[in-house]
């Protein structure tokens, strides 16, 4: 038993390098030999789809990319799978990026979107483009759209284009959607635009944000949050349509099995190790 | 065939090496990465801000394109002679005849601008001084335009969110007393006016095991986070070892690691030296 402890605790003070080569093994692994497994959508997911789904016909949303590159992986898959029920629907969509890289990721997934729905720019769609201003670009989107924005993305007058016909502040739109993968994000839109104006609002966002905006759900400010990779899956899962959030899900799942594993690991090593110095 | 699908292909591949490489040690294609992340943010953001900000919204404000055939008056002329100036040492800031995307001059563009250079001057220890008014003006402003937001949408709604509610089921209730035990007793553990003893205590440690849960599902959260980021970079590096991009992810790997050895080889002899 001596013998079993002391290996406990030696393997409790193991270099740290070789947990990161078994989390590192444990995400690479299932992406190179992927594994089916069963995603099932939760309430707030499902909050998000239902509140969407229930929306009128040529309804107009309006879609904000807040986040880049880095947090691709996460918000990517749930731009796509929103813009196919959108799209799907029939929705005008609107998009604006309160992060300058959100323009990037947003003519992304149009270029996509163009390639699987008859779209056509500036009647089913339309790119704002990226502000700086962070909340007064909100403010400014919740007062007086034209004011600041005078021209697209593409450089079109706000006038020429003909789905802004009508469209003059936040309360023009049926629904806002933010895709936030920080500051300014969903918070932003709750603060400035949707709770005054009383606009529905949806979101999907980074894990590490969603603590942040689970109360706004909670107290029904937002519709439904779409939580990070495993809420990308899920709501691929929901529009029916298995994209790469769904194939990334077995790797992120591995990953947190090892992590649990190393903290229940690591507690046990903690204790063991007090209780012999106690007895010391 | 070399394209720049290629160059970036093999410039991202060895950009997440070079920053994954931090987990074996310190080392100089970490730095390397990490310097050259620094260095393109810097310049990206602020070449973005110039050209979508103060370009098109300032002196796009302050200096609009004049009507063709139209006749200015003195201050007009005065005016666009200023810009005509400043277009004669950089015509791609200022073109000629003004800046497209505005209808007319708006004067209180001025403000900002002076403020704007203000903020500069810092790097004029003599008249840095004048930067406190630009700093106090954007203080004032973002306090003044966070507060209403803050208190209607996490102040009032939060109050409101709190409120049990008799006439749901039981569950609905029981989650109601939850919240309002939480709440209350996470804001009594930041009462710091009166003593964590007796009564008091008890009822902030209470708070302080609502704060762990709180603070656990953060955490989990953000492991998840960071867990999604590395598929995401694993995800590239495995398209990136493809035959179409010449194995990028398998020569520079093998190549990161040689040298890596090499210098941690070097690196030990010189510390041998050193202690010596």
């Amino acid at each position: 038993m001596k013998k079993f402890i002391d290996i406990i605790i030696k393997l409790g003070s193991v270099d740290r390098r070789y947990i990161f080569v078994l989390v590192g093994l444990s995400v690479l692994i299932p992406l190179i030999y992927p594994l089916e497994i069963p995603i099932r959508p939760t309430q707030q997911s499902q909050d998000v789809f239902n509140a969407i789904d229930a929306l009128p016909p040529n309804s107009k949303v309006l879609v904000s990319f807040e986040y880049g590159p880095s947090t691709k992986p996460e918000i990517h898959p749930m731009s796509m799978a929103l813009l196919r029920q959108l799209f799907g629907k029939g929705f005008k969509v609107y998009a604006t990026a309160l992060w300058p890289d959100g323009i990037f990721m947003s003519n992304d997934a149009f270029a996509i979107m163009e390639t699987e729905f008859p779209l056509e720019y500036g009647v089913d769609y339309v790119n704002l483009g990226f502000k700086p201003g962070n909340e007064a670009v909100v403010k400014g989107i919740a007062s007086d759209i034209r004011t600041l924005y005078t021209t697209d993305a593409r450089l079109n007058q706000i006038s020429n284009i003909p789905m802004m016909e009508g469209i003059n502040d936040v309360s023009d739109f049926d629904f806002v959607f933010s895709l936030s993968a920080g500051y300014p994000g969903t918070k932003e839109w709750v603060q400035y635009a949707c709770d005054p104006h009383n606009i529905p609002m949806s979101t999907g966002c980074t894990s590490i944000q969603v603590t942040e905006v689970l109360p706004y759900v909670a107290n029904g400010q937002v519709k439904g949050i779409l939580a990070g990779m495993p809420g990308a899956a899920e709501y691929e899962k929901l529009i029916n349509h298995p994209g790469k959030a769904t194939g990334r899900m077995a790797a992120q799942s591995f990953a947190h099995l090892v992590i649990v594993a190393f903290i229940i690991f690591g507690n046990i090593t903690y204790f063991v190790q007090r209780k012999r110095e106690q007895k010391k | 065939m070399l394209t720049t699908e290629l160059i970036g292909a093999w410039f991202s591949v060895f950009l997440t090496l070079g920053i994954i490489s931090y987990l074996y040690d310190d080392n100089p294609f970490y730095k390397a990465a990490e310097h050259i992340f620094v260095g393109v943010s810097a310049g990206y953001w602020v070449s973005l801000f110039f050209w979508t900000q103060v370009q098109p919204n300032l002196f796009g404000r302050l200096w609009p394109r004049l009507t063709e055939g139209t006749e200015y008056g003195f201050f007009h002329r005065l005016w666009y002679g200023i810009y005509n100036i400043l277009g004669s040492i950089n015509s791609g800031i200022f073109p000629e005849n003004g800046i497209e995307g505005h209808p007319e001059i708006r004067m209180i563009y001025l403000i900002p601008l002076i403020l704007g250079i203000f903020m500069l001057l810092r790097l004029v220890p003599k008249v840095g001084w004048l930067a406190r008014w630009a700093i106090a003006y954007i203080v004032g402003m973002a306090a003044g335009l966070r507060f209403y937001g803050f208190l209607n949408s996490d102040v009032m709604e939060q109050i409101k969110s709190t409120t049990i509610n008799f006439s749901g089921d039981w569950i609905v209730l029981i989650n109601g007393i939850i919240m309002v035990v939480g709440t209350l007793t996470g804001l009594l553990y930041f009462f710091f006016s009166k003593e964590h003893t007796g009564v008091f205590g008890k009822l902030s440690k209470i708070g302080i095991y609502f704060l762990m849960i709180s603070f656990g599902a953060s955490f989990g959260f953000a492991v998840m986070g960071r867990i999604s980021l590395l598929i995401g970079r694993f995800d590239d590096l495995i398209k990136y070892s493809g035959r179409e991009y010449h194995n990028a992810t398998f020569w520079l790997l093998a190549l990161m690691i040689l040298l890596l050895f090499v210098w941690a080889f070097t690196g030990k002899k010189e510390q041998d030296k050193a202690t010596a």
